[in-house]
């Protein structure tokens, strides 16, 4: 692995963006976090095996994307009929019975935006693994910002929980391999947004480019 | 504290606020990533009591309109969020109970409460103790998305209870609204600047200096 590029030029500043304070950025070491002298907050932080990380956990949550959608996240038995539960059946279901905005809401949230979250950084991050970087990256890398607040994966599996004690006793309800498969994308959402700091993201995308 | 330490824009440097390179402000666009730069962000206080006050006129009609109608044998009844939580609670599942009180009451009103704060003490109309207020302000986006549980929770039920005549459920206006509050206080908290915190923590410091060279 190469380690974190200094892009050319300097002396290299970082602003903390909670204070505007205003820091000379030195190198760290893997594993290490620079924090604003002033409030506390963290500048920058160097991950470790950065690019990598990122590579693959958002191929795995994309390939576990795939088992999401196909399988069901939750069955339910009552009155001798089944009905099943998938991630796009709810925003369906809302669209169907009159409130098609906040269908819409629902699969942006759960599904448009994780997928261009793992597919935007996927696409950002592995050419860079080899030190290239791919056509339009930066407008990707500008866009992967902007979509970051409204991935609410971890908030739907909490619904899903909510749902089945509300359900519990009407009728009978089961995990299907939707739902784990959903917990495990989760995860690798979470390992894969944490897993490259915003600074080291871009001095990389500017040093391939040159 | 913040006097002895250098502040970006008194060099006319901006931090952008996508890529984080930090750039003369003159430039107008970001060398790196080509996006606008800003000292602050543009009416930051204007924007948030905007968003701010549309979140708290949506949140009455989110609470007292229903969430969600449920049709049990030809029996309609309303589901509104206190109702929710009153049902759960004497069912004797308090920790749900809670998540949801939590989530759909106390999450939105406190970021109302505390966004309305933010947009006092940057003002100048209350005293600005950046290092509490800073705090809140990063809990408050933090929290937010999980106030969205309730919009998932109706989605979900309406998708997996469709029996036919035994028993349907629809989504209620209150869904809406709700929605809205949610999304519309997600705005307002990302466009708070936190900076114009410490902003007016300097002007006081500045002001209680000058002061004390004309007394002596």
């Amino acid at each position: 692995m190469h380690p974190w590029p200094q892009p050319p030029g300097g002396p290299h500043y970082s602003v903390c963006h909670f204070c505007d304070t205003l820091h000379e950025a030195t190198p760290l070491a893997e594993g290490v976090a620079a924090r604003c002298r002033c409030c506390g907050a963290v500048l920058y932080q160097n991950r470790p095996a950065s690019l990598a990380r990122v590579t693959s956990f958002s191929i795995a949550a994309l390939l576990l994307m795939f088992v999401v959608n196909w399988f069901p996240f939750l069955t339910m038995d009552a009155a001798g009929i089944r009905t099943t539960l998938n991630l796009a059946s709810g925003a369906r279901a809302l669209i169907a019975e009159g409130s098609p905005l906040l269908g819409v809401a629902l699969a942006l949230f759960t599904i448009v935006t994780p997928l261009a979250l793992a597919g935007g950084l996927l696409y950002v991050c592995a050419p860079l693994l080899f030190g290239r970087i791919a056509p339009g990256a930066i407008h990707v890398a500008k866009w992967l910002n902007k979509t970051e607040p409204w991935n609410m994966i971890e908030v739907f599996l909490l619904g899903v929980l909510v749902s089945l004690l509300k359900l519990n006793k009407l009728a009978d309800v089961h995990f299907g391999p939707g739902f784990w498969a959903f917990g495990a994308v989760m995860l690798c959402m979470a390992a894969a947004i944490a897993g490259i700091d915003r600074d080291e993201l871009w001095d990389r995308l500017e040093v391939a480019k040159r | 504290m913040s006097g002895s330490l250098p502040r970006a824009a008194a060099r006319g440097l901006a931090g952008c606020h996508t890529c984080g390179k930090v750039s003369p402000v003159s430039l107008g666009r970001c060398p790196r990533c080509g996006s606008h730069l800003h000292l602050r962000k543009p009416d930051s206080i204007r924007r948030t009591m905007a968003f701010m006050l549309a979140a708290a006129a949506l949140y009455i009609p989110a609470n007292f309109l229903p969430m969600m109608t449920m049709v049990e044998l030809g029996v309609v009844t309303s589901n509104t969020i206190v109702g929710g939580i009153i049902y759960f609670w004497k069912g004797g599942a308090y920790p749900i109970a809670l998540v949801i009180l939590t989530a759909s009451i106390l999450i939105p009103l406190l970021k109302i409460i505390s966004i309305s704060w933010l947009c006092l003490a940057a003002s100048g109309k209350l005293h600005p103790s950046p290092a509490m207020l800073g705090r809140m302000y990063w809990f408050t986006e933090l929290m937010g998305r999980w106030s969205m549980v309730d919009i998932f929770v109706v989605g979900i039920l309406v998708a997996l209870v469709q029996l036919g005549n035994y028993m349907t459920v629809t989504p209620g206006p209150g869904a809406l609204a709700f929605g809205g509050v949610v999304v519309l206080t997600m705005f307002a908290a990302m466009s708070f600047d936190p900076r114009l915190l410490w902003d007016r923590l300097e002007m006081l410091e500045l002001d209680s200096s000058t002061l004390k060279k004309t007394d002596t």
